[in-house]
């Protein structure tokens, strides 16, 4: 509407301009500069909106593509944690592999010695009123160097894994056995009194008496000796330890096959 | 172009680079103190050989464990790759895995996501 109103202007202008009649009369003049500077005016008004239209589009675009960065970054930002994660999750397993393999005897598969020392340190440092206290059973194998001198070490090996398992199986959920060297084994009896950890260990060695276990062709029947010890408050673990390895020597001068106490109050 | 060889450590991978034959290799583990120190030099050189010549690039892993700061750095890497191949270029990772390490292959796979360069994840 406005162009078709210009558009009416500028012919009816440029008629008058080009009438050879008004030649030479001042108005025409007046009316030719008027003219002319009204047609750069236009030019110029179309030129600046052109050039803010740019301007506006290129901004759009930019701000698209900021969003577009923004949303890029973000993703890579989120599959840089996601990755990070995984390898420290890996991490995590492996350590916990770690500790698991080193706290375990690689023959028998029970607790190493180090295990069972942090079991029993961790059991001493608790006062007896809140852990229940704890008895230790010292074990050893009777006559097992003749095993070994018989059948050889490798058959020897095999025994102690057998007799690891029946032990194993024979003691309460919560007894820990381990074996402690060669053929010593140690048990842990977390909350028991002395005469209970013996019915225990006494249920054991009928378990341990009444297995027979295969070894080249022939049929053996193994038997342990066993020295328990009830942990004393303010007593030292060593000191535990001891007692134990001394009513272990009890249990083998006696006869062997059989457990032997060592009570505090006892002198030794 | 200069290129690279770094022996591995503790805590870094062992790196090298061959510009005539267009090889990157990375194996070892990586929790560097300082990665932008390690793989600084290394991003350069991915970024110059791609500038500089119109031959091949393969990249060859054999990388196990890696803290965050060098996930990311991997990820520029490929970054770079993907760019060149977006140009037509050649360019290729194979990530060798320990087969009785599964999770370190998942990883691998991982990265590769969003990732249209050839890729190969490799158990051995």
């Amino acid at each position: 509407m406005k162009k078709k109103r210009y558009q009416d202007l500028e012919s009816r202008i440029r008629a008058l301009l080009a009438e050879p009649g008004y030649e030479g009369h001042p108005l025409r003049e007046g009316l030719d500069v008027l003219w002319q500077h009204t047609v750069e005016q236009l030019e110029r008004l179309e030129r600046i909106s052109y050039l803010s239209d740019a301007f506006q589009s290129m901004a759009r675009q930019r701000e698209r593509g900021m969003v577009e960065r923004y949303d890029r970054e973000l993703r890579r930002l989120a599959k840089i944690v996601r990755i990070s994660d995984g390898y420290q999750e890996m991490m995590r397993n492996v350590n916990a592999a770690l500790k698991e393999s080193s706290s375990r005897d690689p023959l028998t598969n029970l607790l190493n010695r180090r295990a069972l020392m942090e079991l029993m340190k961790d059991l001493s440092s608790r006062p007896r009123a809140l852990s229940g206290g704890f008895v230790v059973a010292m074990l050893d194998v009777d006559h097992f160097k003749r095993i070994n001198d018989l059948y050889g070490h490798d058959a020897g090996d095999r025994a102690l894994v057998e007799l690891a398992e029946v032990m194993r199986a024979s003691v309460r959920e919560g007894d820990h056995v381990g074996r402690w060297g060669g053929e010593e084994f140690l048990i842990v009896l977390p909350q028991v009194c002395l005469a209970d950890g013996e019915a225990v260990i006494d249920r054991m060695l009928a378990c341990v008496r009444a297995s027979r276990i295969q070894i080249e062709g022939d049929s053996l029947t193994l038997t342990v000796s066993v020295g328990i010890a009830q942990h004393q408050d303010e007593e030292s673990l060593s000191n535990t330890l001891s007692r134990a390895d001394r009513a272990l020597y009890l249990a083998k001068q006696a006869g062997r096959d059989r457990v032997a106490l060592e009570s505090p109050d006892l002198p030794g | 172009m200069k290129d690279l060889t770094i022996s591995a450590s503790q805590s870094t991978p062992a790196i090298t680079t061959d510009a005539a034959e267009g090889r990157m290799t990375l194996r070892g583990d990586s929790y560097p103190e300082n990665s932008f120190e390690l793989f600084g030099p290394v991003i350069q050189w991915v970024d110059e050989y791609l500038a500089s010549t119109e031959q091949p690039l393969t990249i060859t892993l054999e990388l196990q464990y890696l803290n965050t700061s060098s996930v990311k750095a991997m990820m520029d890497i490929f970054d770079l790759l993907e760019a060149a191949h977006g140009d037509g270029r050649d360019v290729s990772v194979t990530w060798y895995y320990d087969s009785r390490n599964e999770r370190v292959g998942e990883l691998a796979e991982e990265f590769k996501e969003d990732c249209s360069f050839p890729f190969a994840v490799v158990s051995r």
